[in-house]
């Protein structure tokens, strides 16, 4: 059936079986993909879904239910479903579903010149890319990946409290990997861009990347396990800074997971470090009018100077500390209960470029890569045990590549030993948490 | 779900421009979860998760559309636009669907959707309270329960009809210890292809206990050293290790490419003479099995290391076409939104002839990996990498202090020669593996087992 008959049943039935005040989260999306491999189009995708996240306070408690089909015998389940759910909850602390902010920002998150690029034009992106990987070095054996995907999406938010709201984005993301092969030496590197311009999609810039990482790291060696200073590239610190960001959320805070309880307005990173939650980027992957429940973002500083300012709320971790919604709540999905997540979350550039930072160290290491975040890196402690590769950096030069070593060390730590921040801030792979590369005193580095 | 009739309109109309193979993945699953933090409900939610994946094939070209409106008409509008991504003369111009039933080798006594959610939380209690009253130093505990119910109908082409209902139950347990403002967290998931009625086969307070144990453990330890040492790594999950440096490289997704390092090694001593290995789908109600794979072919048993020597890979249909080579019984995807690809099952190393005690004893000095976390690897490369999250030192042929933050480094091929002592008392543990095709469980499993040498990463020097 039509959403606004589903929703208006949904509301109606809910009101009969006992909801006080109920929301429906509805996402829809639309998905393109294209993979090439030796020329030929290995993989070609198209989706469109629908998906609805039902909420309902039941006796005081939130419960939640989901569904991929606006029918009758769905209304029936998520009624039935919510109320369970809300029973079993043994929290009463729940907050009202919100009735709506007075004013909400403007973003500019759909690009209607972005959806008009032609299935030609994105199939001919991707076969050009792969060649282009191809015709750089001879070493490359295997372009494993060349692909192009795009997708335009809505969210819609509405409520018995009155709210109807939604918004609009899209964007595109291609990403090129490649193997280059010496005799026996086989080492691959991949390039990620995101955007919804397209000019955000350069093949030559990509393939170039790609292929020049890989080859810079024929002939790694292991080095000495020894304590160095160390430069994280700017996509490796993004990675690092995503896979902790959970030690900000209000809710973790709260629950005892996350170190920075009682740390508001101490000072927890080096002076350089100021972290910054921007919704309203233009183009940002994580920007949206309003969050999870339907309050308005804003941007804000979660650390400024090293000192911490702000923990990320949603409405009911707010209410707990006395202060307004920080418009943090997130779901990951239509399916989740809400949860609190950043939007556009990084540490803000310096200006030195890449080249001046590696200038600055008379020994050390530039770890271009880290592998295992979501299993050797531990937030509620923030001790991290990393496999890792990069460069060995000799008087402000890279002297040779090396591999096969871990990187271990504690966020916490880490943030306050950062002594310079670079200007290459670059949202990736990360999707929406990003950082700049940045030069740390040191790390312990294992190799042999 | 989707009649033969309409199923079998779309199969061929997914075949107008020239694909000589199509697919109808239709799948109707209701799925509950429910998420309990230091002993409070925290929320529950469930429902219901519905679409159809329709996929293309054209020689080695593919082609896949997934919604989630099945209405006749839409299906067909969506195999008509899928296959306009092909520009050919039709080849095929009728299908005649064989429905057959699918043999059940996986029991399920209680159905999910039948068990009051009271109950599910009933159970989330009593682990509870046994982390909690384990030891003072546990101050959080997480527990999240997770039941699930796939009814997927798959039909090719080929003339393919069947249905399979997929049951799956799991409780994970993560307890926290805390001293001196240091936390260490334990972890323990069990997980079965069965209904509710796996809380009456698993003694879910030790499984509790057990995560308890561990977080107190390693709130307890010293950093682990970091250097170069013979590492014995544990029964049960530590099978993590085989599934991510071994495991991946040889599912057809990457050998069919020719980057995996066991490309063209098939006939050829890959692995050391006391390792042989196997992935076996078909362990009745194993987290890891199913009847059917995701392109409605029987799980099977495979062969893949036999004492050192590789003897077979994971396949699915698309890469069969490209390394010539016939399907496994392999292909897996998440759900309806994925195209399916070769993927592990419950993939293990088979028992040796040492016992325990005498690897112990034999190895002088070394990390004693008791738990595996998670890791990763790099297909093309075999470079991988793995969390301890319980590990010991090993001195003198004896297990001496706890170490915390350990991770092991190295190549899948260099580790496969490297096992030196395979013991026998084989284990298996649960886990999510996520690749192309979503994150589907599985499950790792291995005797204890020694590696003469891998790099151990700690914060402790030398």
């Amino acid at each position: 059936m039509e959403i606004s008959v589903f929703k208006e049943e949904l509301f109606r039935q809910g009101l009969l079986a006992g909801f006080t005040e109920m929301e429906i989260f509805v996402t829809s999306a639309r998905d393109f993909s294209v993979r090439v491999f030796k020329k030929e189009i290995d993989n070609y995708s198209l989706s469109e879904v629908w998906g609805l996240g039902f909420r309902g306070k039941y006796q005081g408690r939130m419960g939640y239910a989901y569904t991929e089909i606006p029918d009758q015998q769905s209304v029936t389940l998520l009624i039935k479903d919510a109320k369970q759910n809300a029973i079993i909850i043994d929290s009463t602390d729940d907050i009202d579903i919100f009735a709506g902010s007075n004013t909400y920002p403007k973003i500019e998150a759909f690009n209607p010149d972005f959806s008009n690029i032609s299935v030609a034009d994105k199939i001919e992106f991707a076969l050009n890319l792969e060649q282009e990987a191809y015709s750089l070095d001879p070493r490359v054996t295997t372009v494993n990946y060349a692909l192009f995907a795009d997708g335009e999406g809505e969210v819609h938010i509405a409520n018995t409290k009155g709210l109807d709201r939604s918004y609009q984005r899209n964007g595109g993301a291609s990403y090129v990997s490649v193997v280059v092969k010496d005799e026996d030496e086989v080492r691959t590197a991949g390039r990620f861009v995101v955007g919804n311009k397209w000019e955000c999609f350069n093949v030559a810039e990509l393939a170039k990347e790609a292929v020049e990482e890989a080859v810079s790291m024929l002939g790694a060696q292991t080095i000495d396990s020894k304590e160095y200073p160390v430069i994280l590239r700017h996509d490796v610190a993004g990675g690092i800074l995503q896979t902790f960001s959970s030690v900000f959320s209000a809710e973790s805070v709260q629950k005892g997971f996350s170190l920075l309880k009682d740390k508001i307005g101490e000072t927890i990173a080096a002076q350089t470090i100021t972290l910054i939650d921007d919704p309203l980027l233009p183009d940002g992957a994580g920007s949206a009018p309003f969050d999870s429940e339907g309050v308005a973002t804003k941007t804000k500083e979660v650390i400024k100077d090293g000192v911490l300012i702000t923990y990320l709320h949603n409405l009911k971790t707010a209410k707990k500390d006395g202060i307004p919604s920080t418009g943090n709540a997130s779901k990951g999905s239509f399916r989740s209960p809400v949860r609190i997540a950043p939007t556009n979350f990084f540490i803000q550039p310096g200006d030195l470029s890449y080249d001046e930072l590696m200038a600055d160290l008379d020994e050390g290491l530039i770890i271009i890569s880290v592998q295992g975040l979501h299993s050797g890196a531990n937030p509620v402690s923030g001790d991290f045990s990393l496999g890792a590769y990069g460069y060995y950096v000799k008087n402000g030069k890279i002297d040779h590549p090396v591999d096969q070593i871990t990187i271990a060390g504690n966020f916490f730590q880490l943030l306050k030993d950062v002594t310079r921040i670079g200007s290459d801030l670059k949202f990736g792979m990360g999707g929406s948490t990003a950082s700049p590369s940045i030069l740390i005193k040191g790390l312990a580095v294992s190799g042999k | 779900m989707i009649s033969e009739r309409v199923v079998s309109q779309v199969l061929l109309a997914a075949l107008h421009t020239g694909g000589d193979f199509s697919e109808v993945f239709a799948e109707d699953t209701y799925g509950s979860t429910i998420k309990m933090v230091n002993g409070s409900v925290e929320d529950g939610v469930s429902g219901r998760d519905f679409g159809v994946g329709i996929r293309i094939m054209q020689k080695n070209r593919c082609v896949y559309a997934y919604t989630n409106d099945a209405s006749p008409a839409n299906l067909l509008k969506v195999a008509r636009e899928a296959a306009a991504a092909l520009a050919d003369q039709q080849l095929i111009d009728a299908v005649v669907l064989n429905k057959t039933d699918v043999a059940n080798i996986h029991l399920i006594r209680t159905y999910p959707q039948d068990v009051a959610k009271q109950r599910k939380v009933e159970i989330m209690r009593r682990a509870h309270n046994a982390a909690s009253n384990y030891d003072s130093l546990i101050s959080q505990i997480t527990l999240g329960y997770f039941d699930q119910d796939q009814k997927v109908l798959i039909a090719n082409s080929d003339g393919l009809f069947v249905e399979d209902r997929r049951v799956r139950t799991r409780l994970m347990i993560s307890a926290i210890a805390s001293k001196d403002g240091e936390k260490q967290s334990g972890f323990y998931g069990p997980g079965r292809h069965m209904g509710f009625e796996l809380f009456s086969e698993l003694d879910i307070e030790e499984y509790a206990k057990e995560a308890a144990r561990i977080a107190v453990t390693m709130v307890n330890a010293e950093h682990a050293p970091s250097r170069k040492m013979p590492v014995v790594i544990h029964n049960g999950f530590g099978g993590v290790i085989f599934h991510e440096a071994c495991g991946h490289s040889l599912e057809a997704t990457s050998v069919a490419k020719g980057t995996s390092v066991f490309t063209d090694k098939i006939g050829q001593k890959i692995a050391s003479d006391v390792v042989t290995a196997v992935d076996d789908g078909t362990i009745p109600n194993a987290w890891g099995s199913q009847n059917i794979d995701d392109e409605g072919n029987p799980c099977r048993r495979n062969l893949l290391i036999d004492k050192g020597v590789l003897t077979g890979y994971l396949i699915d249909k698309l890469n069969g076409r490209r390394m010539n080579a016939e399907a496994t019984g392999s292909s897996r995807r998440q759900s309806y939104r994925q195209a399916p690809t070769s993927r592990m099952t419950n993939t293990f190393i088979c028992d040796g002839q040492s016992s325990f005690d005498d690897i112990i004893r034999q190895t002088e000095y070394g990390l004693f990996a008791k738990y595996m976390g998670g890791g990763s690897v790099n297909p093309a490369t075999g470079e991988f990498n793995f969390a301890v999250t319980e590990g010991y030192l090993i001195e003198n042929g004896q297990i001496t202090q706890p170490v915390r933050g350990a991770t092991l480094i190295g190549r899948g091929a260099d580790v496969l020669q490297k096992i030196d002592l395979v013991s026998n008392n084989l284990s298996r543990g649960q886990g999510m593996c996520g690749s192309i095709s979503g994150s589907i469980p599985t499950d790792v499993g291995q005797p204890t087992v020694r590696v003469s040498q891998l790099t151990v990463g700690g914060r402790k020097g030398e």
